[in-house]
């Protein structure tokens, strides 16, 4: 039986192929996936999501969002996803620092709820590079 | 022999009252333009129709026509290009049409398992209304007719209209001529400012959605409406309120017993030719919501599932409006240039009329002259 995996953002299609297995961040832990999976429908966590294509593993970063899985078809509909391989390693190492110090100079609820979404998704972005090397 | 006292009329309303006091004054009544009715907005150029009469003589006429040439090559070309952004806008629609089309599908179906259960999600809790959050979609450009006057038009009033309900409010300003206004008027309270940038995407729609997500959560707002241009044809587009938050799990997409929604209709438009001319045909495409697995387990509770569709929805409402401002935006700038361009042109003929005229007044008096002479000396 083979998996397919298709990952969509408003703009495009990021992946529509064949896998042999995903890992998928959900807002209860991660979560691996294989053929024959139990039909499930998951909430998906800022976070990374790995693919493996025969002995090859991919990340990709994707920024929250929700998954269906059943009958060997995985959905997963985020909000952006990028490639690990598409990110650049300087900039997103940047992003990462100028929103850790946004969240140190946060005040009052709202910006603290702002600054850690977007200290999460920076988070998330160098953590799919490191995670290649 | 002189048209000193013709005057020039660049404008795409031609008046009744302007087109008089013009023929009483000019021996012939050569600047009457065809109505053109059809836009209802005036050209960039109207600006320049005072009442300018003009001493010209035979080179001042050629550079006039030779100026009014260019004028109409540019409105030409900014037609031309219009038209093809419409057609990019529109292929961004097909792109996202995969994602909208599953959720719609997945949303439906989470609906249907929550009809019995009382939900409870931060985006559609439903709050005593004390402050209002206003996002006004605006253009970059101008030169598009009335296109950000009309929406902006559209914000005053609807913010009259809070003031006078005793309700603060706050404006969120997406566009640059929408910034440049709010920044005029320190007097309304703005919470950001925005760029819309050439083509929407995620990334602008999420930075819209974070803010007003935020701005919701944390209490600060308990209602947002967002105010775009809605895209009706080429020549028709309608400034609307949509009510963003709070979302209704209940209204906004189709329930149990087939009451519908508004997410399962997905509008796109679509370019075409038709008889050499460029039209938009706008499809409704019903999208078809099948059943999948009735086994379907949640992984976490429904609520929390909810939680985290909610956003998406949140998200690609919002790019949904940005797309459909551009579109109008770029084909309300298509007809007001397609009209100046017919408003040159008819000047540039008008003009030539005259220029040839007087022109041949002159070769005339020439003759006579030469031949006068030839008599005088016989």
């Amino acid at each position: 039986m083979t998996l397919n995996l298709c990952v969509l953002t408003p703009n495009r299609i990021v992946w529509d192929s064949e896998v042999k297995e995903i890992i998928l961040s959900t807002n209860s832990g991660q979560i691996g996936i294989l053929p024959n999976h139990a039909p499930i429908a998951t909430a998906v966590d800022i976070g990374i999501l790995r693919i493996r294509l025969q002995d090859q593993w991919l990340t990709m970063a994707l920024m929250g969002g929700f998954a269906r899985i059943g009958n060997n078809e995985i959905t997963v509909l985020v909000n952006d996803a990028e490639k690990g391989s598409d990110i650049d390693p300087q900039e997103a190492q940047q992003t990462l620092e100028i929103a850790e110090v946004n969240l140190s100079k946060a005040e009052g609820k709202r910006q603290t709820i702002e600054a850690n979404l977007a200290l999460r998704r920076a988070r998330t972005r160098v953590e799919a590079i490191n995670m290649m090397s | 022999m002189s048209c000193s006292n013709l005057t020039m009329w660049v404008s795409s309303k031609p008046s009744l009252s302007e087109a008089s006091t013009l023929s009483s004054r000019s021996f012939i009544t050569p600047f009457q333009l065809p109505s053109q009715s059809s836009s209802p907005t005036p050209n960039p150029s109207s600006r320049s129709s005072s009442v300018t009469p003009i001493h010209c003589n035979l080179r001042e006429l050629r550079d006039r026509i030779g100026s009014v040439k260019n004028t109409q090559k540019i409105t030409e070309a900014m037609k031309l290009v219009a038209a093809a952004k419409v057609r990019r806008a529109q292929e961004a629609v097909v792109n996202g049409r995969p994602f909208s089309e599953t959720l719609v599908e997945v949303l439906y179906n989470i609906n249907e398992q929550l009809q019995t259960d009382d939900v409870e999600s931060p985006l559609t809790k439903v709050r005593p209304v004390k402050k209002v959050a206003l996002v006004v979609v605006t253009g970059d450009r101008g030169l598009c007719g009335g296109f950000n006057n009309f929406l902006i038009k559209k914000a005053e009033a609807r913010i009259a209209e809070l003031k006078s309900l005793g309700l603060s409010y706050t404006v969120i300003s997406v566009g640059k001529k929408g910034n440049s206004y709010f920044l005029r008027r320190p007097y309304i309270p703005v919470d950001k400012f925005l760029e819309g940038g050439n083509l929407p995407t995620a990334k602008e729609a999420q930075a819209i959605a974070d803010d007003v997500f935020s701005l919701f959560v944390s209490e600060e707002v308990d209602k947002v409406e967002l105010l775009y241009t809605k895209f009706v044809s080429l020549v028709k587009s309608n400034p609307v309120i949509h009510t963003l938050l709070p979302l209704s799990p209940k209204g906004e997409i189709c329930d149990i017993n087939g009451v519908c929604v508004d997410a399962a209709e997905d509008e796109f438009f679509r370019l075409t030719t038709k008889e050499g001319k460029l039209t938009v045909e706008r499809d409704s495409v019903r999208t078809e919501t099948l059943d999948f697995s009735p086994i379907l387990q949640f992984e976490q509770d429904p609520v929390q599932i909810l939680d985290a569709l909610l956003p998406l929805y949140l998200n690609s409402q919002i790019l949904r409006a940005l797309q459909e401002s551009l579109a109008s935006e770029l084909a309300a700038r298509m007809s007001a240039m397609s009209s100046a361009t017919d408003n040159a042109s008819e000047l540039k003929k008008n003009l030539s009329m005259v220029y040839n005229r007087k022109r041949q007044a002159k070769i005339t008096g020439e003759i006579l002259e030469i031949v006068a002479g030839a008599n005088a000396l016989s």
